[in-house]
């Protein structure tokens, strides 16, 4: 699903790489965490997997496509196909919980028909049915990120990247949402989580892939949030 | 397109106006103030443009016939200058007439010339040229016909009525391409302020997969709807403000001659529509570019 093979990333011509010979693949059906400290490089490579930035050398495959050499046009499809987690949420805070998710089905051309039957179904999902017509900006932070996490998986997507999702969150709520998480995984969504969230890692015991100044420095498969980060 | 998107396009628009009605409001608001100016500019434009227009088509050649010119060149004179390309008018003034005209102008001082016998004005051809600007040019080539003792348009007057005009169609214009760069600065850079006050939203789209088109298409139907209302309401008002300044000039300055309401109207129509409207779709188009490479 995911194959990164001999990665590079630097964001000037002269500046130092940010990723460093990164090496790794992901299976259909992973939840895996990726972990580091601070500038470790976790943004810069999800921000690789949407293809927002192309690798400077290497190749990163996803769904079997070479980003690198994928046109700009197509990248729409490809993010279709990517659901989206942020720590700062990233919803539209005037619109409510039902706009901010219909607004992702929206974008893909669906029809009102589908987006009435599906936007209530993914919101009982994550737990939020009742505050449907809530306006985002009166939710909680935790109720917030359960409409991102509804708006992620909304276009039903193979790939769920959810970068620091638990950052701005309580310990309750963030077991919530990486419970939600997991279920989505158990459906067979391949999730990616960035964290510095030592808790949730451990709680869940899944794979982890440790970053350090750019590099793989750690890759296992019942990992846990261990060593000084 | 397809249709949901179609129709979410211009619902996204109406909602997305209505959403942020102050921009909405100050944008219209720019767009009406600065082509409400260049409109009335355009007014007071092509008025001037008529008037001295009106003032130059007056400006006509008298061409005297020598004295002693026989019957068949007075004719033939008469068939040249009816068949030269440059004139649109050709009369013919007896002395009789030049004479009455003078005694009608002058009174009292012309009184002792009685009768055609001591009338020492010579006959003449009275006529307009097509392009009040070849007037120099024809006098000088009529000059040279036979029959012809002397040719008088004025020399000097025509000459400086011609750089008049010329100065004052020159100013309009700087003046009128001056406000419509300044309209054209204020409305792109309104609009562009709509746009960078939703670049979340626009980022957001990208994020979720949103093409280009389907993120630029609210976006310019927007832009359009500014331009639409913010160029019809000052055509509106330029309707109602020229028609009664017509109504004014008609009864106070009845010499004044102005353009017809319809053909101004049409002209501002012409200017000002298209100018709203494409700057409003413009505006949006450019100013988005920048927050779509996500």
């Amino acid at each position: 699903m995911v194959e990164a093979k001999g990665l590079y990333y630097r964001y000037s011509k002269n500046g130092d790489y940010v990723l460093h010979d990164l090496n790794f693949s992901i299976e259909r059906g992973e939840f895996v965490f990726v972990i580091g400290a601070s500038g470790a490089g976790k943004s810069t490579l999800f921000k690789l997997l949407i293809r927002e930035i192309v690798p400077i050398k290497g190749t990163l495959k996803v769904f079997g496509h070479d980003l690198a050499r994928m046109p700009r046009y197509r990248v729409p499809y490809l993010r279709r196909n990517i659901g989206m987690v942020f720590q700062d949420f990233r919803l539209l805070e005037d619109r409510t919980a039902f706009e901010n998710i219909a607004f992702a089905m929206q974008v893909t051309g669906a029809s009102r028909r589908e987006i009435k039957r599906r936007v209530p179904y993914v919101l009982e999902m994550v737990g939020l049915l009742d505050k449907a017509h809530s306006r985002v900006c009166d939710l909680s932070g935790g109720e917030q990120q359960r409409v991102g996490l509804a708006r992620a998986i909304i276009n039903r997507p193979a790939m769920i990247i959810a970068d620091e999702p638990t950052g701005n969150l309580d310990p309750d709520n963030s077991y919530e949402i990486m419970n939600i998480l997991r279920s989505f995984n158990m459906r067979g969504t391949t999730v990616l989580v960035a964290t510095h969230d030592q808790e949730m890692v451990n709680y869940l015991k899944k794979r982890v892939i440790r970053l350090e100044k750019g590099r793989v420095v750690a890759d296992e498969a019942k990992g846990v949030y261990a060593g000084a980060l | 397109m397809p249709c949901s998107s179609f129709f979410y396009a211009w619902g996204e628009a109406l909602r997305s106006l209505y959403r942020n009605k102050w921009m909405t409001v100050a944008s219209i608001g720019v767009v009406i103030v600065t082509l409400l100016m260049l409109g009335g500019f355009m007014l007071v434009h092509l008025n001037l443009n008529h008037i001295t227009e009106d003032v130059k088509s007056q400006v006509e050649i008298i061409v005297y016939i020598k004295d002693d010119a026989t019957l068949h060149e007075r004719n033939e004179l008469r068939e040249r200058l009816i068949a030269h390309r440059a004139l649109a008018e050709v009369r013919f003034v007896s002395k009789d007439e030049a004479l009455r005209r003078m005694k009608d102008k002058l009174g009292d001082v012309v009184e002792g010339y009685g009768g055609s016998a001591d009338n020492p004005l010579p006959d003449s051809f009275e006529v307009r040229t097509y392009e009040p600007e070849a007037v120099s040019a024809v006098a000088e080539e009529l000059a040279r016909y036979p029959a012809v003792a002397k040719v008088d348009y004025g020399k000097a007057t025509v000459e400086g009525l011609f750089k008049a005009t010329r100065a004052v169609q020159l100013v309009g214009l700087m003046l009128m391409i001056g406000l419509a760069v300044t309209a054209i600065f204020l409305i792109a850079h309104t609009i562009r302020l709509t746009v960078f006050i939703r670049r979340r939203e626009i980022m957001i789209m990208k994020y979720v997969g949103a093409t280009n088109w389907f993120i630029r298409w609210p976006f310019i139907l927007e832009g359009l709807i500014i331009g639409l209302c913010g160029a019809v309401l000052p055509l509106g008002a330029l309707y109602y403000i020229y028609a009664a300044s017509l109504e004014w000039v008609s009864h106070n300055l009845m010499f004044l001659s102005l353009v017809p309401l319809p053909l101004v109207m049409a002209e501002l129509v012409k200017y000002l529509l298209p100018l709203g409207t494409g700057l409003g779709i413009l505006g949006s188009a450019f100013s988005m570019d920048r927050f779509l490479r996500v």
